[in-house]
């Protein structure tokens, strides 16, 4: 009954809101219809509508997924401090860190099932619906890891804010222990999909015990570089308060981790041109190009250049702190960490393939707008809750809230863990 | 909220209760699951495609094979003969890019430097080869499916849908599979394909439907100059026995750990 009635409100919430914003959800929407046109014509075509062929069997989708999961993954740096140190001001928009994991694994979810031949099939990869081959597959474990995260993260999301809109305390045996499981489950989705690359004797390049590793540095730079400039818009746009110590420290845990992943990517530089084994070709073909096969040199470099850069900025407290500064290295850590692990992970691995043959991936129209469709699905998500998490917390939507009444303007109480 | 009252002692008995049960379920889940179909058993209900539900002849005992596969590389001449057979026999694609055989041409210079080519898997003419006089050799390599016996496309296929049956013949279930691309990549030799007419994986099945009845896969069955020798590890008098014993045999990469059943006779050093 409660439950029904809060579904309801916070859907009419949600969809409700000044003309920019319902701009910016038409404007989701549109985007959205667009790349779902494109899937329709891959659904009516086959998988031959996207630039993948039997050498680059796996491209533009699976690297967009490989880069969300960490996204999804990176939630965490908001509950550590939070919760393990107890650090108040990012206390109070760890939810927000929950909810970018939840849009990311919607994306991750929406980017798989693309990439399928028969997505008429996709059941089959369902627990207890389908026939999971596990444990062997590490695929199978994937799948359990991101649908267990996912359903962590909607409970402990669903139940704070149920909690506020009741305007009642929640009961933190109950929340507590979840938040604290979903620690290990975050590090385990990351580790997980690293293992799906890792586990392929036939493909070097990620056949390298360092992968995981990488995967969890470069996670804990790219989900935090979104939330930071969330954060400022709701800063600028809403009362919600969020502390510019919170924005400093988050950033200050970024550069941390970006030199532990440029330092492992270092560590694989060495091993590969040190001992410089046949294996080097697939890392010659990232950086330099295989004669006058060198579509991804640009990327690569790119890549190295914007992280290496952001480490700087992120680095340096001044620079860390300046709004300009700050955002810029954001945006640098974004397209740096897109690159390593999207495309510039998934492509030369496989390039050249197991026979030495070398087939230049570059992704279709199709494959850009039905990616299109998948990030603006999940920015969509993102957008309404958040909305919906924002305005709980200040107290302009509870129980007591009349539809149609402005809101009452009553003293803020953010959602955290703290009641 | 202080530090104590967060992790006091219950709270961690709680929450590791919370997690046990948790993976408890989730294994619960998976068992229940796997009593489900495919059949596990060597009849896979896409074996022996195209046509679909395939149906083990009375009489054949999967358990009572093992197979596996020579080839005499010293016989072959190259004329892609068996490439053809294997696309009519299967009905495989003749305008996509799919094989589940192939003829390498390897030529190699005096200057150690290597050109291979298949040209539409050899169905197309080989190119003529420039400039005769620098080449130190020339030899030709069919490629197929080794049927290894630790398959990594088999491990890593998401729900099981890529099987080894007792017969040592690894199969799809093309009913079951959901095209994720896996197993393309997986394959260190590169022998999986995707099959746009039915949008899941594609390979060689050893002509399953044939050896089941007595009679050589297609390939084999059509080489004019007994390259080809398809046997039963099993019967020692058999085939591929007598080809094992008097031939010194390779298997491609084996240090991949993979098994292959495909073995090499005069295999150079520059194949892969």
């Amino acid at each position: 009954m409660g439950l029904v009635r809060f579904v309801v409100q916070a859907l009419r919430c949600a969809l409700s809101g000044g003309i920019a914003y319902r701009l910016w959800l038409a404007f989701l929407v549109a985007l959205a219809a667009w790349g779902g046109l494109a899937y329709v014509d891959q659904i009516r075509h086959g998988l031959i509508a996207t630039n993948m062929r039997d050498q680059v069997s796996w491209a533009f989708y699976i690297g967009n997924f490989t880069f969300l999961v960490g996204v999804a993954a990176a939630a965490i740096i908001l509950i550590i401090p939070a919760y393990v140190y107890d650090w108040k001001p990012i206390k109070e928009v760890a939810i927000l860190g929950e909810i970018l994991a939840l849009s990311a694994l919607v994306m991750c979810m929406l980017f798989v099932f693309v990439d399928l031949g028969r997505p008429d099939r996709f059941w089959h990869l369902l627990p207890g619906l389908g026939t999971l081959n596990w444990p062997m597959s590490l695929l199978a474990w994937d799948v359990l890891a991101l649908n267990g995260y996912f359903v962590l993260n909607l409970v402990i999301v669903g139940y704070l804010l149920f909690c506020s809109y009741n305007r009642r305390p929640y009961n933190k045996h109950f929340v507590v222990p979840l938040i604290l499981i979903s620690i290990p489950a975050a590090i385990s989705i990351h580790t997980v999909t690293a293992f799906i690359y890792n586990g392929m004797a036939a493909r070097p390049f990620w056949n390298a015990s360092i992968l995981a590793p990488r995967f969890l540095a470069s996670a804990m730079c790219s989900g935090p570089a979104i939330l930071l400039i969330l954060f400022q818009l709701l800063q600028r746009t809403t009362r919600f308060e969020i502390k510019d110590e919170a924005l400093w420290k988050i950033a200050e845990i970024m550069a941390y981790a970006m030199f532990v992943n440029l330092f492992l990517l270092g560590a694989e530089v060495f091993k590969e041109v040190y001992s410089s084994t046949e294996h080097i070709v697939h890392f010659n073909y990232l950086f330099f190009g295989l004669g006058e096969h060198g579509a991804l040199v640009k990327y690569g470099w790119t890549s190295v250049l914007c992280s290496l850069s952001a480490f700087l900025l992120f680095i340096v407290p001044a620079t860390r702190r300046h709004p300009v500064t700050l955002n810029l290295g954001c945006l640098l850590i974004y397209i740096g960490v897109y690159i390593e692990k999207g495309m510039g992970l998934v492509i030369p691995g496989l390039t050249p393939d197991a026979l030495g043959e070398i087939y230049e991936y570059a992704p279709t129209l199709t494959e850009v707008r039905i990616g299109v469709a998948c990030f603006s699905v999940g920015f969509l998500v993102y957008t309404v809750l958040t909305k919906i998490a924002v305005a709980i917390s200040l107290g302009d939507l509870t129980r007591d809230t009349v539809p149609g009444l402005a809101p009452a303007g009553q003293a803020p109480k953010p959602v955290t863990a703290d009641a | 909220m202080t530090h104590d009252d967060t992790l006091s002692r219950r709270d961690i008995l709680k929450k590791t209760f919370a997690l046990g049960s948790g993976v408890f379920l989730c294994t619960f889940a998976v068992k229940a699951a796997k009593g489900e179909s495919p059949d596990p058993t060597p009849a896979p209900k896409g074996a022996g495609d195209p046509t679909g539900s395939y149906k083990l002849p009375n009489g054949y005992e999967p358990s009572a094979h093992y197979y596996g596969y020579g080839i005499d590389l010293d016989k072959c001449i190259g004329c892609t003969r068996c490439v053809d057979a294997c696309k009519t026999e299967n009905s495989v694609s003749r305008t996509e890019p799919n094989f589940r055989t192939w003829v390498e041409r390897y030529v190699i210079r005096d200057d150690d430097t290597l050109e291979v080519c298949s040209p539409k898997g050899g169905l197309d003419p080989y190119p003529a080869i420039e400039d005769p006089g620098s080449v130190a050799k020339s030899f030709f390599v069919p490629k197929m499916c080794a049927h290894c016996e630790r398959s990594p496309c088999e491990q890593v296929c998401p729900v099981g849908a890529t099987l080894k049956s007792p017969d040592g013949v690894v199969l799809i279930d093309k009913k079951y599979c959901i095209g994720c691309g896996y197993c393309i990549q997986a394959c260190p030799y590169g022998c999986r394909y995707f099959d746009e007419s039915t949008r899941t994986a594609g390979k060689c099945t050893l002509c399953y439907h044939r050896i089941t009845r007595g009679l050589r896969p297609a390939c084999a069955e059509i080489c004019p100059t007994g390259a080809r020798v398809f046997g039963d590890l099993r019967e020692k008098d058999g085939p591929l026995a007598k080809f094992l014993r008097e031939h010194r045999v390779q298997v491609l990469k084996p240090h991949m750990g993979t098994r292959p059943k495909l073995y090499y006779h005069n295999l150079d050093k520059e194949v892969r």
